[in-house]
C-alpha cells in the first residue's frame, strides 16, 4: 500500500466516526446501571455476582463474631468492633463492625468470612467526604441501604456503535 | 553512576556526548528511571534503574495466609490482576493439594482472556500516544472500559477483582453475562477493523516501527525475554501451549509469530493476540459446563510442607510463583518471577545505536510496567 492511500484509508476510518453516537456518559448527570449487591452464601461456600461497594450490615443477624474484622485483618484493618446500643438476643455483648473506608480496599473477603448472612456490599460507589471522619462508617450507617436518584443508563450496542442511554 | 550509587556522584562527559536522564516521574516511563547518553542524534548508552516502585511483596506474603495476600500482589500489577494471580493460586492449590472443578477452570480462563484484552487495549493507547497518534490512544480506552464491564459483571469490581483464588473462583457468571460477552466481542472485533485501518496500516505507523530496535531470534533466546517480545522474535512460545494450565488444551487458539523481530513485529504481536483470546472466550462460552465453581477452605488452610511452582502466560510473558511452604497457614517464601522485569534487559541491547526519537517506540512496546517488575 502506498502512502497516499494508506493516509486516506486512515482518514476515512476517521470520519466514518463522526455521525457516531457519543460513547460516554455524563456522571454525575446519569449513572451507570450496576450489578447489584454482592453476597456470599456460607452453606454453598460460594459467592453471588455483585459489586463490591460500600457494605451492608443486615443488624439483627451478625453475632459479633468478628470473623469479618479478622479475614480483614491482614488485608488493610479497616474493620473495627465497636460497642452499639441495642439490645439483641443473638449478639450479647453488643459489637459490630465499623469500616472504615479511608484504608478498605473493597476486596470483599470480609463477606466472604461471615457466617451469619449478615454482611454484604452494595453497589454504591459514591464515597466521597470532606474529612476522613466522614468516611469511618459506624454499624448503624451500614445498616442503611444507599440511595441513588439520579437516573441509570446502560450500555447499549447496535452493529459498531456502543453507546449510553 | 545511578545504579547502585551510594551518595552523590560525579561523572566524565565527554564534550561532544550528552546524558539525559528520562523518568522517574511519570512522563511516560512510569515509576521508571533510565539514563540515556546521546550523541548527537544517537544513542550511545543506556543505564535502566528500576526499583522505584518495589514494596517488598514477595516478602509480605510470608505475613499473610494464603488469601489474604490476594488484594496485595493484584496491585503490582494492576492492568493485569487475574493473571498475576493465577500462578499464586495455582501454587497454593498444589500445595493444599486440592482439585478444582472444570466450571472453576473456565471461569478463569474466560476472565484471564478477558484481562489479556483489558492489558493489550491499554498497552495499544500508550503506544499509539507514544508515537504521537492520540486518536488511537483516545479509542482503545474507550472501548476497554466495555470490556471492564464485563470484569465488573464477574468479579464485582472494574479493576482489582480478587477473583481468582485457591480454591477456584469466587462467583459464578451471572446469568445474562454470555449474551452481553458476545455482542461486546462482536462490537469489539468491528472495532479491530477501524483500528488496523487508522493505525496498524497507517504509514506514519509503519515508517516509525518497521526495521526499528531489532532483537534476533538468537538474541532473544539469549537473552531470555518471554511472551510478545520472544514471540515477535521468531519464537514459538506460549506457556498456554507448552505447558497448558487450567483447561487450555480443550480450545483452539493460535500463536503469533512474526519473523520481522523489530517494534512492528512486537506491535502486530499484541494485535493478533487479542483477537485470540476473543476466539478463547467464545469457545468456552460455547462449551462451559454446569457446576461447582469453589472448594470450600478453611479460613486457615494449611499446606503440606514443601514447594510447587506454577507458571501461566499473563499478557506480559511468563508469570511464575515459586512458594515454599513448611506446613503453616502462610508461605515460607514466595519468589515470584515477572515478565515485566525479565524483558527489561533487552532495553539496553535495543535502544543503544538507534535515534532519540525512535526511543519511546522502542521503549513501549516490551509493554515494560515497572510496578509489576519492582513487585
Ligand atoms: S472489603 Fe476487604 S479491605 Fe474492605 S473491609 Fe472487607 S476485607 Fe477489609
Ligand atoms: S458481620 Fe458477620 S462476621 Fe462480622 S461480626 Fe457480624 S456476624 Fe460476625
Amino acid at each position: 500500500m502506498s502512502i497516499v492511500t494508506g493516509t486516506f484509508r486512515a482518514l476515512a476510518a476517521a470520519l466514518k466516526q463522526l455521525p457516531k453516537k457519543r460513547m460516554t456518559l455524563r456522571y454525575p448527570e446519569t449513572q451507570l446501571e450496576m450489578p447489584g449487591y454482592y453476597t456470599y452464601d456460607p452453606k454453598l461456600g460460594v459467592a453471588k455476582p455483585g459489586y463490591k461497594g460500600r457494605h451492608i450490615l443486615w443488624l439483627d443477624k451478625c453475632t459479633g463474631c468478628q470473623l469479618c474484622s479478622i479475614a480483614c485483618e491482614n488485608i488493610s484493618q479497616a474493620i473495627e468492633m465497636v460497642k452499639v446500643n441495642r439490645a439483641q438476643p443473638n449478639n450479647k455483648k453488643s459489637i459490630f463492625p465499623q469500616v472504615d473506608y479511608a484504608k478498605c480496599v473493597f476486596c470483599g473477603f470480609c463477606v466472604d468470612a461471615c457466617p451469619f448472612y449478615a454482611l454484604g456490599m452494595t453497589d454504591d460507589f459514591n464515597l466521597v467526604a470532606y474529612t476522613k471522619k466522614e468516611l469511618v462508617y459506624s454499624p448503624e450507617k451500614l445498616a442503611v441501604p444507599p440511595k441513588v436518584t439520579r437516573p441509570k443508563v446502560k450500555v447499549k450496542f447496535e452493529k459498531d456503535v456502543a453507546f449510553h442511554e | 553512576m545511578p545504579v547502585g550509587a551510594t551518595g552523590i556522584s560525579t561523572q566524565q562527559v565527554e564534550e561532544d556526548k550528552l546524558v539525559v536522564s528520562i523518568g522517574p516521574q511519570h512522563p511516560g516511563a512510569g515509576h521508571f528511571r533510565f539514563t540515556i547518553t546521546v550523541e548527537g542524534d544517537m544513542i550511545v548508552d543506556v543505564l535502566p534503574d528500576p526499583g522505584y516502585v518495589h514494596r517488598g511483596a514477595e516478602k509480605q506474603t510470608e505475613y499473610r495466609n494464603y488469601t489474604q495476600s490476594i488484594p496485595l500482589l493484584e496491585r503490582s500489577s494492576l492492568t493485569d490482576v487475574t493473571n498475576i494471580i493465577g500462578p499464586y493460586s495455582l501454587a497454593a492449590e498444589e500445595l493444599m493439594g486440592i482439585e478444582i472443578p472444570p466450571r472453576a477452570q473456565y471461569l478463569r480462563m474466560i476472565m484471564s482472556e478477558n484481562q489479556r484484552i483489558i492489558s493489550h487495549l491499554y498497552w495499544l493507547g500508550i503506544q499509539a500516544i507514544f508515537l504521537g497518534h492520540s486518536t488511537m490512544f483516545m479509542w482503545p480506552l474507550g472501548d476497554r472500559d466495555l470490556l471492564i464491564d464485563l470484569g465488573e459483571m464477574i468479579g464485582g469490581a472494574r479493576i482489582t477483582y480478587s477473583y481468582w483464588i485457591p480454591g477456584g473462583v469466587r462467583n459464578d457468571i451471572p446469568g445474562n453475562f454470555k449474551e452481553r460477552a458476545l455482542k461486546t466481542y462482536d462490537y469489539f472485533e468491528k472495532r479491530l477493523v477501524d483500528y488496523e485501518r487508522i493505525f496498524f496500516e497507517n504509514p506514519l505507523f509503519l515508517k516509525r516501527t518497521q526495521g526499528v530496535g531489532v532483537l534476533k531470534r538468537e538474541e532473544a533466546i539469549r537473552f531470555g525475554v518471554v511472551g510478545p517480545v520472544l514471540r515477535a522474535s521468531d519464537v514459538k512460545s506460549d506457556t498456554r501451549l507448552d505447558e497448558p494450565y487450567c483447561l487450555y488444551k480443550d480450545v483452539n487458539f493460535e500463536v503469533p509469530v512474526y519473523k520481522e523481530c523489530d517494534t512492528w513485529a512486537r506491535c502486530m504481536v499484541h494485535l493478533f493476540e487479542m483477537r485470540q483470546s476473543i476466539r478463547i472466550i467464545r469457545q468456552i462460552l460455547e462449551k462451559i459446563p454446569s457446576g461447582s465453581v469453589r472448594v470450600k477452605l478453611s479460613p486457615q488452610q494449611r499446606t503440606r510442607p514443601g514447594e510447587a511452582y506454577a507458571r501461566v502466560e499473563a499478557s506480559r510473558g511468563a508469570m511464575a510463583f515459586h512458594i515454599i511452604s513448611d506446613g503453616g497457614t502462610k508461605p515460607y517464601r514466595t519468589k515470584i518471577s515477572v515478565p515485566s522485569f525479565r524483558n527489561l534487559i533487552v532495553l539496553k541491547k535495543l535502544l543503544i545505536g538507534s535515534h532519540v526519537a525512535d526511543m519511546p517506540a522502542i521503549y513501549w512496546s516490551l509493554d515494560y510496567w515497572p510496578v509489576e517488575a519492582d513487585r
